[in-house]
């Protein structure tokens, strides 16, 4: 960790959940954990990886870190110097401690994106910029490229009305494009030069840090390579920190310094890229690993492909969220009684035959059937290989009474990201075993 | 805009555009696209001539005294067959000259539907903006109110607001304004919900603009296609709705209006006096069918489908 | 079609399942023709997965739907060349066949029984209004009467106007007065025997792909799957009637990586074992190169290379293939410094001669403006390997 830099961003256990509505008066029914306690930071020049599956939560916080979303719970910081984030940690570690109270106050009302206001706001806005994936819904068809870079000059007041123009073919001619493309719209355009036109917007406030949201996911290889020097350039020329969200693993790898995996709304791993792609700890970092295409080759992964169901984003539980999925699952995963529901789904009849459920917490409930009989092909059901050997070992009891199953899970506590041994960060039972 | 100072530079390099000929020249294309449909163009045709009736009216055929939208009556004249001098088209029970009365019937219909159409575009697009921008209760009451307007048919509802209000040329057009608002409403809201999805809006809001830039530049001329395309249909509507509710009654009696003359020629139709109802009636067939073929050429050009290109 | 035409049936190497030749689709447009798929010559061997490869506008998806003859035409036109094709199983014995010589009717005949696709978007090529059952079903109903006659226990049970009732309702053209007489018993039991056999079929089929609960899912809508389960249900569909070759476009671009591996897996599991003949279509090269035999790389209409998969990607001959393959990112892990190909792709209306790489070209020389290159072999030793550029050509 470079200490003389500042933090450009900082996430601190920032949640976002979206309300689920329903019915004529759209009653919230429910929350949709798409964030649930994300943690990492950004210094300057610095380029972190936002890796993972569509599901997972990378794109929100995008959207998060930009200032498009509310965040539910949890800070996000936005340019710290080191001696501030110093404080904000120690802060962290002893809340009864008020030693920095100044200095706390200080950092919440210019620093927190969610508390600032007035100039520290427009700071804030004017070096926070972002890219996103599709080229073309990201500009607007009935304006002229000049119009498109140059309004965030025009907002900021940043120069006088005559000095827009050439500011703008500066901005053009650093992404490459020129003059010629100053009156045109986007839509004469290739995806490429589209991004392009983005990234000339992204640039025109000179920000220090810019969200790239799948940049190059939807363009051909070879444009591809195009923008990704170009970002790298601009990175160099400016200092620019790049938060670069993809679920693009060799993209990843060649364009991050770290990287922080995702897999439903929670950090499974994180650290520095090579460390990653090394030695990858956490069982799902080895199933991307293993899956992209471009990178099995000299990759260290001996994953199989995942099998079995993805549990409710809006249940998140509280094991091991990729148990589920995870082909070297351990008994203190997290086992819940929603898992031997899932598993069991083809026993039609038999899920039909429960008349109710009584289910206090997730790793407890109290089936009751119609028939004792069911009762009892429910108990013999879990005893099969349906129920995976290391789910049956963390049911702690199970009984039959009449009509009733009573089914107890082992509860666990949540599994806490954990450093590993070569300095990463896992979220799994497994690390240093 | 910008004042292009720069003119020289542009000389240099060969760059001789500029924002507003661009515009223009993707404003001509889209023309040229929309006039590529014969049918599009017959309409356009006949619009225009019926507009240069409207406009030209005074020049036309002498204005009628003290008020132009009134028939003259001739008595001498009643009554007589097309083609006569001085009576192109004959004249009607009371003497007025038919002719008369399709130039300044022409008049009127765009009075009427300039009107309406432009009242009715404000308050939809105003009520649609407002349902699809903030959403939530708001939304869902609006709707409501839209749909219940929406579910009586269009003709039976006017007929109902003009009857209570009373027989009058502008009773007809406030019973046309309550009538066809709510289709801008929802044709607004739709596309405003639609937009303000779409990532140039989050670039805008990234970037600091205002909600109201953000609503004038991003996201109401990008809404706009589809109430320009519904404006045009309705030009051509308002009037035979509008056409309908006079021949009923519902206007003022003796005005150079085609419904209205319609109405007062029918009784002459049995006895063979076939003039006086089928002209004016040709007219409103005419306008409302050239608005309709304008109107969809513009819909062909201007669907969405059409905007995405690549 | 005509089986006694010597010459066709012998112009078909052996080992092949498909062969084209000088393939040309073009395009009508306010501008010109467009020429997306120019000159277009490549061979499937029996059994194998051969990858199409190329960058957006290539024109190896309009290649591909050529196939079954599934370009609008109005504006596409064919201007030339043909695709033989070998039918192993039809109904006379194996025949070779010019796809693009067929009518309406026998191309109807082949799609779905010896030739399937499968789609990049499921969601689009499912009918969101019906079951999954449904829609598989009706591949076996279409093609595999027989089929399902067997799974009913009725094969060879049935004589006369039965029979003549029964295969109309297995064939779905049973008229008002046949499908009140299949609500009569005995009828009615022969129509649950067929019905059930269907549903088995259908059932196997969607266990071959490894979707769980099949009986479930069956009864369900296109949307209520997720994105891996659709694809694996257009699979089930595609292969539902053992066809000899299976055209996929780009069929895995829209799903996660994780599922992507997965369906993969599937797809080629399903390939050995049946013995399906794969054209495969996509733009990635890395994933082609995992999964198939042999690859031809297409650039603005034209083939520009053909080999083995590893040879293409080790030894890669063509500058254009050699500019994709350097431009991965997993190419080069010094940042700033991956190989880009300058330039884009030509406009392809009314194109002039010479090689359509020449403005991108690193090496080009110059006869290449004005001479067209052909695809030929690489040396006489090593046949397999073609390459269309003049830096090669003798």
């Amino acid at each position: 960790m470079t200490n003389s830099k500042n933090t450009i961003l900082s996430l601190r256990n920032v949640k976002k959940h979206f309300p689920i509505k329903e019915g004529v008066f759209q009653n919230v029914v429910g929350q949709v954990h798409a964030v649930d306690g994300v943690s990492f930071d950004i210094g300057a020049g610095e380029t972190v990886g936002l890796v993972g599956e569509s599901g997972c939560g990378k794109t929100t916080i995008g959207r998060c870190v930009s200032g498009l979303e509310p965040l539910t719970d949890g800070d996000i910081f936005f340019d710290l110097t080191p001696e501030k984030l110093v404080a904000l940690e120690d802060f962290e570690k002893h809340q009864s401690e008020i030693k920095n109270k100044h200095l706390i106050d200080e950092i919440q009302s210019t620093s927190n994106i969610s508390k600032i206001e007035g100039d520290d706001f427009y700071n804030y806005r004017r070096n926070c910029q972002m890219v996103f994936q599709d080229s073309f819904s990201s500009l607007s068809p009935r304006q002229l490229v000049s119009d498109i870079v140059s309004r965030p000059l025009k907002i900021h007041k940043v120069c006088a009305d005559n000095e827009l123009i050439p500011r703008t073919i500066e901005l053009l001619e650093q992404v490459g494009l020129g003059k010629q493309h100053l009156y045109r719209f986007p839509h004469q355009f290739s995806g490429g030069q589209r991004q392009r036109i983005s990234i000339a917007r992204a640039l025109a406030l000179d920000p220090k840090l810019i969200v790239l949201d799948e940049p190059t996911s939807a363009l051909d290889v070879s444009v591809q390579a195009q923008i990704l020097n170009l970002l790298h350039d601009l990175q160099k020329q400016r200092g620019l920190s790049y938060l670069f969200i993809t679920h693009n693993l060799s993209v990843i790898r060649h364009m991050a310094d770290k990287i922080v995996v995702m897999y439903l709304g929670k950090v499974v791993e994180a650290g520095n890229t090579e460390d990653i792609f090394s030695n990858p700890q956490h069982p799902y970092t080895k199933a991307l690993l293993a899956a992209s295409p471009d990178l099995s080759e000299d990759v260290v992964s001996d994953m199989a492909a995942l099998d079995g169901p993805i549990p409710d984003p809006a249940r998140p539980p509280q094991g091991c969220s990729f148990r589920t999925r995870c082909p070297v699952s351990r008994t203190e995963c997290g086992w819940e009684v929603d898992d031997i529901i899932r598993r069991l789904e083809h026993h039609e009849t038999l899920i039909d035959s429960i008349k109710s459920v009584e289910q206090p917490d997730a790793f407890n409930a109290k089936f009751t059937f119609e028939t004792s009989l069911s009762a009892t092909e429910l108990k013999d059901a879990i005893g099969t290989n349906d129920i995976p050997k290391q789910m049956r070992k963390a049911i702690k009891k199970i009984e039959v009474d009449g009509n009733d199953v009573n089914i107890s899970f082992e509860p666990v506590q949540t599994v806490p990201l954990v450093q590993t041994d070569n300095g990463s960060l896992s979220r799994c039972v497994l690390v240093n075993k | 805009m910008v004042k292009n100072t720069q003119n020289l530079e542009i000389d240099e390099v060969g760059f001789n555009d500029s924002a507003f000929k661009v515009r223009l020249k993707r404003n001509l294309e889209i023309l040229s696209n929309v006039l590529a449909n014969p049918t599009t163009v017959l309409g356009l045709i006949i619009v225009i001539l019926m507009l240069a009736m409207a406009i030209f009216a005074p020049i036309i055929t002498e204005p009628n005294t003290p008020d132009p939208y009134q028939m003259p009556r001739d008595w001498k004249a009643a009554r007589s067959a097309p083609l006569t001098p001085g009576h192109i088209l004959g004249t009607t029970n009371r003497g007025g000259d038919v002719f008369y009365g399709v130039v300044w019937g022409a008049r009127t219909s765009l009075k009427l539907s300039i009107l309406v159409v432009t009242l009715t575009v404000v308050l939809g697009v105003i009520i649609g903006s407002v349902a699809g921008i903030v959403g939530g209760k708001v939304d869902e009451i609006l709707m409501r109110i839209v749909d219940v307007f929406l579910s009586i048919p269009e003709l039976i509802f006017a007929l109902a607001i003009a009857a209570i209000l009373g027989p009058s040329f502008t009773n007809i057009i406030l019973a046309l304004v309550v009538v066809f608002w709510v289709k801008y409403a929802r044709i607004m809201r739709a596309q405003v919900i639609r937009i303000k999805q779409r990532e140039y809006v989050d670039a805008a809001k990234i970037m600091g603009a205002s909600k109201l830039q953000i609503y004038l530049k991003d996201i109401l001329p990008n809404s706009f296609s589809p109430v320009m395309v519904q404006a045009t249909l309705d030009m051509g509507n308002i009037v035979l709705v509008g056409a309908t509710l006079s021949f009923i009654g519902l206007s003022e009696a003796g005005i150079a209006e085609w419904g209205v003359l319609v109405s007062e020629g029918q009784a002459g139709i049995s006895a063979g006096r076939w003039w006086a109802s089928t002209f004016p009636g040709l007219m409103v067939f005419l306008w409302a069918l050239a608005f309709n073929l304008v109107g969809d050429g513009l819909r062909d050009v201007l669907d969405p489908r059409t905007e995405t290109k690549r | 079609m005509s089986p006694d035409n010597l010459d066709i049936q012998n112009s078909l190497d052996k080992d092949l399942i498909a062969s084209v030749t000088d393939l040309k689709v073009y395009f009508e447009s306010k501008q010109g023709m467009v020429h997306s798929v120019d000159g277009v010559s490549f061979d499937i061997v029996d059994g194998e997965m051969m990858g199409l490869v190329g960058e957006t506008g290539c024109g190896k998806s309009v290649t591909a739907r050529t196939f079954m003859q599934l370009v609008q035409s109005p504006p596409g036109v064919l201007a030339g060349g043909n695709i033989k094709f070998r039918s192993k199983n039809s109904k006379s014995g194996s025949q070779v066949i010019d796809l693009l010589d067929l009518s309406e009717n026998q191309i109807r005949e082949l799609r779905g029984e010896r030739i399937a696709m499968i789609f990049q978007d499921p969601g689009k090529a499912l009918n969101p209004g019906l079951t999954i059952r449904t829609q598989i079903a009706e591949v076996f109903q279409e093609h595999r009467e027989n089929d399902v006659l067997e799974k009913a226990g009725l094969k060879n049970k049935l004589t006369g106007v039965t029979e003549y009732f029964v295969k109309k309702y297995i064939k779905q053209e049973a008229g008002f007065l046949v499908t009140t007489l299949l609500k009569i018993p005995p009828l009615s039991t022969y129509k649950k025997k067929i019905d059930n056999g269907i549903n088995r079929l259908v059932a196997e089929a969607l266990e071959e792909t490894q979707i769980p609960n099949p009986t479930k899912v069956m009864e369900r809508f296109p949307h209520e799957l997720s994105g891996g389960m659709k694809q694996r249900v257009m699979i089930a569909q595609a292969i539902a009637c053992n066809p000899d070759l299976l055209i996929a476009d780009e069929p895995t671009t829209a799903l996660d990586v994780t599922v992507q591996a997965r369906v993969l897996d599937l797809i080629k599991e399903l390939q050995k074992r049946h013995k399906t003949s794969v054209l495969y279509i996509s733009h990635d090269l890395s994933l082609v190169r995992r999964i198939c035999d042999r690859i031809a790389v297409m650039y603005a209409g034209q083939i520009v290379e053909t080999g083995d998969a590893e040879t293409i990607f080790n030894q890669p001959k063509h500058p254009y293939t050699q500019g994709l393959i350097n431009a991965l990112p997993s190419m080069s892990h010094e940042r700033g410094k991956l190989e880009a190909i300058e330039g884009i792709v030509p406009e392809l209306i009314e194109p002039e001669p010479g090689c359509r790489f020449v403005s991108r070209c690193k090496r080009r020389k110059a006869n290449c403006k004005k001479i067209d290159p052909k695809l030929q072999p690489i040396s006489e030793v090593d046949k397999s390997h073609k390459v269309a550029c003049l830096l090669y050509e003798s």
